[in-house]
């Protein structure tokens, strides 16, 4: 009984956004921004009742104009076409995981296959019976079987301490003044909502594909509304799932997360240029799981705040303090977006 | 067993069946063992504090304060979709000092026209600060019943341990998270 | 390694009438109680269930092949009637997708490695005249008929959005329990409690057999590797399935009974299920990859003329895999939220299998080193597997390390590297070995050009098919997808043209096989010459209906 009664509402819960965004034609570089906060309006009821308190304020406040909707670079945290490797990465972590990868894990693996190849090559080219008609009887040797056994291990040894490392860097814990930001899976759609900012959840939908084309964004990569987030500034996604486990990813901030239901997960970050990041859910999770993508706009930390205010929300007086140290470096390249 | 004559068959049949109870033991065990894991699995997450399970004490229990170390507390709530309540702390974050005792208060509103009962599950983030996160006294120990319409403020009352200031793994945690999430208790589920 | 005494040779030919005495058809293939006959049945079972799930995975690619949605809805036409709508298209691919999975584990490589071979021959290489419970070996095979027939008929019923089980093989809850609606899901639990209990039972006899069951003089440190690695898998059957049963019941009941054993609402913990899956799903990897190193070791021993190299080595690697394959299963739950520290033990733990594995290639290489190699089939697909395992082990160690799988975690570098393992290595194993044994199990000689080249289409088509899927993991696509931004176009279409190429090698196996049924040339007791020296060489081709009445001597 339980378990039709939840279908039908997630059922609801995943088409009430949808039909929103047809009937709100999707404006891009929209100037009269209220758009935003009147798609918030449309998300699930479920949803907004936790965030209606914040909300009531928000109307009042949405007279700042929203920056504009920054246009993805290609190539720039999204996969480019036929890419063999990481993506290029935009956050500290993402450099040390891709350096990890790039410059220690891949050439050891491949150093690796080749030798054994090679060594298989010669033994049978050298060893093959019309070469070598009479077999040895050897079966032991110590000392190789030593060999072979403390090679691999100092080579482990060697991996382990720079990944364990890595492991430490990217575990640990953001700074008391980092940006909070709550983010829940549902089926099939995320919601983002922003404690420290007191902006309400919003949720994210993909963009169907004539929408996302006309729009300049990749399909199946690009959602209607993205987590604006400012450049420069750690930021602490805290993800929990309401119905089914997903797994928030975002492969160019080296970011992948499990949204749980019933229990609460954090990951910590900073994005260092700003830029359109995108990803997808990573757990499966029914059968819009390749539907329901990710995108994170990091705004320099001026426009965040401009973003903010267009929101409705409060600026954080510690995350205020900190936007006018960071705004001279981060603003240079967003020029060029 | 490696007896060089050939065990007359007798004594074959007889270690053959020796060999099956046993190992068939050593499979039931494991079953039982499956099975013993949901238990198993929660002391080991009560003991440790592993996955950000928080600890729980009484309240005559006394901890000195660790006076000049603060630390950040922020409240997270959630509610299961459907579930016609609203529930949000008071304030989404507060101050402590390590090692005193601390209130927060969350609200919780029903807003249908029927009483509902709810539980609540909860853990901390970072997951290494859950075996220093001390509740004392928590809504989500029971379970809450709210008529229709009613609004109540509920309190959990709580510390974190000193002895997160000695842990290395603890060094850089500077906020810990407290998230609930309520879900609607139903006749047919009963707490496993 | 062991030297067999040529005399119980003539009793055998002595007593041949009797030992050649079979029951009738039905009493022989559905009241079997020879392990030469269940060996076969086990291979026919696995053959047709590998056919199926192939045959899903032809599906997949065929979506795959380029972006957008092809041909789903079509297909979601069969399975949920005529106005299956698109979610529906999209749940059939997450039924796809676990069908392959659990087809492919559970009733192909499974049934063909251990109830195949294993049945086939670990009695004969220890010298038995057969399992230590005939009776309890014919119910292994025969329960895993129902476990099929409930899997392949949850895909008719409803399981949530549209028909069938769409959880992915690993049933995580809450997806498996409140997020799949219908007996579907129900359907293919029971499919594997089913499954496992015929396992279990396996395991158990194969244990019983392999410990007491031994002809005079074989010693456990004189078995072949080949009944090694039976062994060591039996060991862990028994080990890891009853964890998986358990877990699974505790599903059965949070659907059906309203117990909340991963529901979080009644005070459970979804991530309880991941544990005790994956406590479960690690070994199981290596249940499917231990008794193809036992076959490598016998073929790569065989064609080169030599004994195996650090026999007792290997022999510890297998049990050294299984014992620490216990203790490193959550590297498959880096992001679900575990600390630091749990991540770091894991992460170290999981590096640790790289070296017992290291220790099996290097001997392989050095069991042939000094060897006088003949490249006869059985040997190209043992050579092939020795090199496609370390590609595939190596990219473990990679995903070993918690930090990076941040980010290649669910992605398909993930599919590549358990592909490399499983399809290029239990199943480069699985024709290795069918090829090695095909005349002792059937009398008659494959065709050795076909066999040839079954290797090399289908070695350029599965290396075609998944090396590129690496490419496609480091640039972000996940896993489980029916489809995918316009950026992964390119390498999923050389992907699926790999399978075409695999698909036409898969051809030329059955050409092979049939041909070679009917008009391969009769194959005499050893065919590979003096570089066979276990005891399956000693007797005819096919061996007797009964073979050691007499227990040969090893000295």
């Amino acid at each position: 009984m339980k378990k039709v009664k939840s279908l039908v509402l997630a059922g609801l819960l995943a088409f009430a956004p949808a039909l929103a965004l047809n009937s709100q034609a999707f404006a891009q570089d929209n100037a009269a921004v209220a758009a935003a906060p009147a798609d918030n309006a449309a998300a699930p009821a479920e949803s907004s009742v936790n965030a209606a308190a914040p909300a009531a304020e928000a109307a009042p406040a949405a007279k700042v104009a929203a920056p504009p909707r920054m246009k993805p670079t290609p190539g720039i945290g999204m996969p480019s076409p036929g890419e063999i490797s990481l993506q290029e990465q935009f956050s500290p972590t993402g450099h040390t995981g891709r350096w990890l990868h790039d410059k220690m894990l891949l050439p050891i693996i491949t150093v690796i296959s080749i030798f054994v190849l090679v060594l298989m090559l010669y033994v049978m080219v050298r060893f093959r019976r019309s070469a070598n008609p009479a077999p040895s009887k050897t079966s032991h040797n110590t000392l190789i079987e030593v060999i072979w056994t403390v090679v691999p291990v100092v080579i482990l040894l060697v991996i382990a301490v720079p990944s364990i490392g890595l492991l430490a860097d990217q575990y640990k814990p953001a700074p008391k003044d980092a940006l909070t930001v709550k983010v829940t899976g549902y089926q099939w759609y995320w919601g983002y909502e922003y404690p420290d900012n007191e902006i309400p959840e919003f949720v994210s939908n993909m963009l169907p594909k004539d929408k996302a084309e006309a729009n300049g964004e990749p399909y199946l990569l690009a959602p209607d509304n993205r987590m604006v987030l400012p450049a420069g500034r750690p930021i602490k996604l805290i993800i929990t799932g309401a119905d089914v486990i997903h797994s928030f990813a975002v492969p160019s901030l080296w970011v992948k997360m499990d949204a749980v239901p019933g229990r609460l997960n954090e990951k910590s970050f900073t994005i260092e240029k700003p830029g359109v990041y995108y990803g997808q859910c990573s757990e499966l999770c029914g059968a819009r799981h390749a539907f329901m993508p990710i995108a994170i706009e990091a705004l320099p930390p001026a426009q965040f705040d401009q973003w903010v205010l267009s929101q409705g929300g409060k600026l954080q007086g510690a995350g205020a303090a900190v936007t006018t140290a960071a705004a001279a470096p981060a603003a240079a390249p967003a020029e060029k977006l | 067993m490696m007896a060089s004559l050939p065990p007359s068959p007798f004594d074959r049949e007889r270690r053959n069946r020796r060999t099956l109870v046993t190992m068939a033991g050593v499979g039931l065990a494991m079953l039982g063992l499956g099975f013993a894991s949901v238990p198993l699995y929660r002391i080991f997450c009560e003991r440790t504090g592993f996955g950000g399970t928080t600890q729980r004490a009484s309240s005559d229990v006394n901890v000195r304060a660790a006076v000049g170390h603060s630390m950040s507390i922020r409240f997270d709530s959630n509610v299961q979709p459907g579930m016609p309540w609203k529930f949000y702390p008071e304030h989404p974050t507060d101050t402590v000092t390590v090692g005193a005792r601390d209130m927060a208060i969350f609200i919780a509103k029903n807003m249908s026209d029927k009483p509902v009962t709810g539980t609540a599950s909860f853990n901390v983030t970072p997951t290494q600060a859950g075996a220093y996160f001390t509740k004392i006294q928590c809504f989500c120990f029971t379970q809450q019943t709210l008529q229709p319409g009613e609004e109540v403020r509920m309190p959990v009352l709580y510390y974190v341990d000193p002895k997160i200031l000695a842990d290395p793994d603890n060094r850089d945690t500077q906020e810990i998270t407290l998230s609930y999430t309520f879900y609607p208790v139903e006749q047919d589920k009963k707490p496993s | 390694m062991t030297t067999i005494t040529a005399d119980h040779h003539g009793d055998h030919a002595h007593d041949h009438h009797d030992a050649d005495h079979k029951p009738a058809f039905f009493q022989r293939w559905f009241m079997s109680t020879n392990h030469k006959d269940i060996g076969t049945l086990y291979l026919i079972f696995a053959i047709i269930a590998g056919i199926i799930g192939g045959a899903i995975s032809g599906l997949m690619r065929a979506e795959l092949a380029q972006p957008g949605i092809q041909y789903l809805q079509t297909w979601a036409q069969y399975s949920d009637g005529p106005s299956a709508t698109l979610d529906q298209a999209y749940h059939l691919w997450n039924v796809l997708i676990t069908a392959h999975g659990l087809i492919m584990v559970f009733f192909m490589v499974m049934p063909a490695m251990i109830g195949g071979f294993g049945n086939w021959f670990v009695p004969i290489m220890i010298g038995a005249p057969d399992m230590a419970f005939p009776r309890m070996n014919n119910i292994s095979f025969w329960l895993l008929i129902p476990a099929f027939a409930l899997l392949l008929g949850s895909t008719f019923v409803p399981g949530g959005t549209g028909n069938g089980a769409g959880t992915g093989w690993t049933v995580y809850a809450p997806l498996s329990t409140s997020g799949s609606a219908g007996p579907a899901v129900d359907m293919a639990i029971l499919s594997l409690h089913i499954a496992g209990a015929s396992s279990i039972l396996g395991a158990i006899n194969f244990i019983t057999t392999i410990l007491n069951m031994r002809a005079p003089g074989m010693t456990l440190h004189k078995m072949p590797l080949f009944v090694w690695s039976v062994l060591v898998t039996a060991f862990l059957l028994l080990l890891a399935l009853p964890v998986l049963a358990a877990a699974i019941t505790m599903l059965l009941t949070d659907r059906n009974f309203g117990t909340t054993f991963y529901d979080a609402a009644g005070g459970g913990d979804p991530e309880l299920y991941q544990h005790l899956f994956w406590f479960f799903g690690h070994p199981e990897v290596y249940i499917m990859i231990l008794p193809g190193f036992g076959i490598i070791s016998q073929i790569v021993s065989t064609f080169s003329r030599k004994p195996v190299f650090g026999y007792l080595g290997m022999a510890y690697a297998m049990v050294a895999i299984g014992v620490v394959g216990f203790v490193v299963w959550a590297h498959h739950m880096f992001t679900t939220g575990m600390s630091v520290n749990v991540k770091m033990y894991f992460t170290a733990a999981t590096m640790v299998i790289a070296v017992p594995t290291g220790i099996k290639i290097f001997s392989w290489i050095a069991t042939i080193w000094g060897g006088s190699i003949s490249f006869k089939t059985p040997m190209v697909w043992a050579l092939g597997f020795i090199f496609l395992f370390t590609v595939g082990g190596v990219t473990g160690v990679v995903l070993a390390n918690g930090g990076v799988d941040d980010v290649l975690h669910d992605t398909y570098y993930v599919v590549a590297h358990f592909h490399y393992v499983l399809s290029l290595g239990a199943v480069f194993g699985l024709f290795a070995g069918f090829y090695y044994w095909f005349p002792k199990m059937s009398g008659r000689m494959y065709n050795e050009f076909l066999g040839q080249l079954h290797f090399w289409v289908f070695f350029i088509g599965v290396n075609l098919l998944f090396f590129p899927m690496h490419f496609l993991g480091l640039s972000g696509m996940p896993r489980r997808y029916p489809d995918y931004p316009e950026a992964f176009a390119y390498w999923n279409k050389v992907a699926s043209h790999g399978y075409e190429i695999m698909a036409a090698g898969m051809l030329i196996f059955f050409v092979n096989l049939i041909w070679s049924l009917a008009a391969g040339r009769k194959a005499e007791g050893n065919p590979w010459g003096e570089g066979a020296t276990t005891l399956e060489w000693t007797l005819s081709s096919p061996p007797p209906f009964h073979q050691f009445e007499t227990l040969p001597v090893i000295d």
